[in-house]
């Protein structure tokens, strides 16, 4: 018997890396060539200024490469890093781990590459404003990014922690539910607050001299699209260590999975459509800086509404661990 | 391959407890602040009007990123918090440059360099926030905007730590791996220095900038 669990370890460590490096290198790729592209629009605009656009360019890409980086490391741990004490649990902790990585990944490499798009732009149309641009470009990808590094801590724990006390019978599936939920929660917030950061980069572009509120207004407009990707994280953590009654039932385990498979997907709308919300705010002030407290008024309801159906996806999440 | 993951520990027990010391991070270390001390002595020694090449660096790393403080801060906090980000900065770099010497290898890499900075940033940040605003305005906020978010808003700030210690060490792990597999498959011709001078040079630089720039945003946030 011990021999077969080792075999299933390997097995799971090898398909956990495939899955956490392959999915992990869409996004990111789709980004970078996002961001090319718009690089190429702005050296025809304005090619007296190309070496700044292209300098920029390369900084966006690899800061938008950083999402694939993290699944190549979550793919490399997986399958260098040895298995003191193999149990069945481990081979669901390290299938989950990849899905999580790979998952991550995934928004948050399409998400950096808006910021990056917008600010080559904005290099050709306000040269003045380059090293502004570049700034804002960074912290903007980096807050985009955030989701991202959750599910990579999600990942590292699954791998890392010791799960061996707890019974099978239903912490695979909480296992297998921790690694969806934050993975699957990171696509969309990612996507919104890249939106938001690329119409940051623009309003900035427009507008040099309103570089503060806009930067500020960002900030507010991407902490808010996050939230639906904190349910994420709080759905995982509380599968991963609420420590569950042992079941052999199949039921209440495929509640927990679906609970992080409700979550996860249920937060990829709201994520974007707040984002998307937030964006046009950010990008508005640009153009009109007088209206900024209607605008952060506006900004925050619509937020607050379209993140209802999130709400619902948490509140049946929670339902889906606790009363069933 | 068998160096991937492989840590020096020290473990010393303490009261029954066990305490673990990374030994090669805290070396590593050690050196960094060596040579920013040597740095420092360095430009600063023979000061003069037009300046020597020492001289020059110097005062570039601190007058670049004393403006850059000062956009995010305003002048009268700047003042005060400058120092900090451009020593942070400075350590940074030097910490995910220091890789690309054979033998050496990045404190980065090590979770507790990149972490305890996350917490020394996030304590400082909210230090600040306290002390301009008032305690009491300052706890008002985590019940906004409704009384029950505040469980919310809680992970949300306890989050940026983990976001930004992991953004870094995830960063200079993977380039390290990724030189170390490269490097591993070409038997190390020809390639590594040009993936050293990308993921070393140039995503190390971006990284630490990254991280000194959202520590500045992480205190500003807090003062508004």
């Amino acid at each position: 018997m011990t021999l077969d669990i080792e075999i299933g370890v390997k097995i799971a460590t090898f398909v956990g890396a495939g899955i956490s490096m392959g999915m992990g290198a869409i996004g990111a790729a789709i980004g970078e060539g996002y961001t090319a592209a718009a690089a190429n629009s702005a050296l025809s605009r304005n090619p007296d200024n190309a070496g700044d656009i292209l300098k920029n360019m390369l900084v966006g890409q690899a800061v938008a490469e950083s999402a694939a980086i993290f699944s190549l490391v979550i793919a490399m741990l997986l399958l260098f890093s040895s298995t003191p004490n193999p149990q069945p649990i481990t081979i669901w902790a390290y299938l989950a781990a990849g899905l999580c990585m790979g998952f991550g990944a995934i928004g948050s490499g399409v998400g950096s590459g808006f910021p990056a798009a917008s600010a080559c732009e904005g290099m050709a149309r306000q040269p003045a404003a380059g090293r502004r641009l570049t700034t804002s470009m960074l912290v903007g990808s980096a807050v985009c990014q955030t989701t991202s590094i959750y599910a990579l801590v999600i990942a590292l724990i699954l791998m890392f922690f010791d799960f061996t006390k707890q019974p099978f019978g239903p912490t695979w599936a909480a296992l297998m539910g921790a690694g969806l939920s934050t993975g699957i929660a990171a696509i969309g917030p990612a996507i919104g607050e890249g939106k938001v950061a690329g119409a940051c980069c623009e309003g900035i572009a427009r507008n040099p001299s309103s570089a503060g509120p806009i930067t500020n207004l960002m900030l507010l407009g991407q902490a808010v699209s996050e939230t639906t990707g904190i349910y994420g994280l709080l759905i995982s953590f509380i599968l991963l260590f609420k420590g569950f009654a042992a079941t052999p039932d199949l039921a209440p385990a495929f509640g927990l999975v679906s609970a992080g498979l409700c979550m996860g997907l249920g937060a990829i709308g709201p994520g974007i459509g707040e984002g998307l919300a937030a964006s046009s705010a950010v990008s508005w002030l640009g153009r009109n800086a007088e209206a900024q407290p209607i605008l952060i008024r506006s900004m925050l309801v619509g937020q607050a509404v379209s993140e209802s159906t999130g709400i619902y996806s948490f509140v049946v999440a929670l339902v889906l661990i606790f009363v069933m | 391959m068998e160096e991937l993951g492989k840590v020096h520990q020290l473990i010393v027990p303490l009261l029954g407890h066990k305490m673990t010391f990374n030994l090669d991070a805290i070396a590593y270390t050690w050196i960094v602040m060596i040579l920013l001390i040597l740095f420092g002595i360095f430009s600063t020694r023979k000061r003069s009007m037009v300046p020597k090449t020492m001289q020059v660096l110097g005062e570039l790393f601190v007058s670049k990123l004393y403006d850059l403080t000062e956009d995010a801060l305003g002048e009268k906090l700047a003042k005060t918090y400058a120092p900090l980000t451009i020593a942070l900065f400075m350590f940074l770099v030097l910490c995910n440059w220091i890789g690309i010497i054979p033998h050496l290898e990045e404190p980065t890499k090590d979770l507790n360099t990149p972490l305890s900075l996350g917490v020394l940033g996030f304590v400082i940040a909210h230090y600040v926030g306290i002390k301009s605003k008032g305690i009491k305005d300052y706890t008002k906020e985590y019940f906004e905007p409704f009384f029950i978010m505040m469980p919310l808003n809680l992970i949300g700030e306890l989050a940026k730590i983990v976001s930004i210690s992991f953004r870094l060490f995830g960063n200079i792990m993977g380039g390290s791996i990724i030189i170390l597999v490269v490097s591993h498959l070409c038997f190390s011709i020809l390639l590594p220095p040009f993936l050293n001078a990308f993921f070393g040079l140039f995503v190390g630089a971006i990284q630490a900038f990254v991280f000194t720039m959202l520590t500045i945003v992480y205190i500003s946030v807090q003062v508004k």
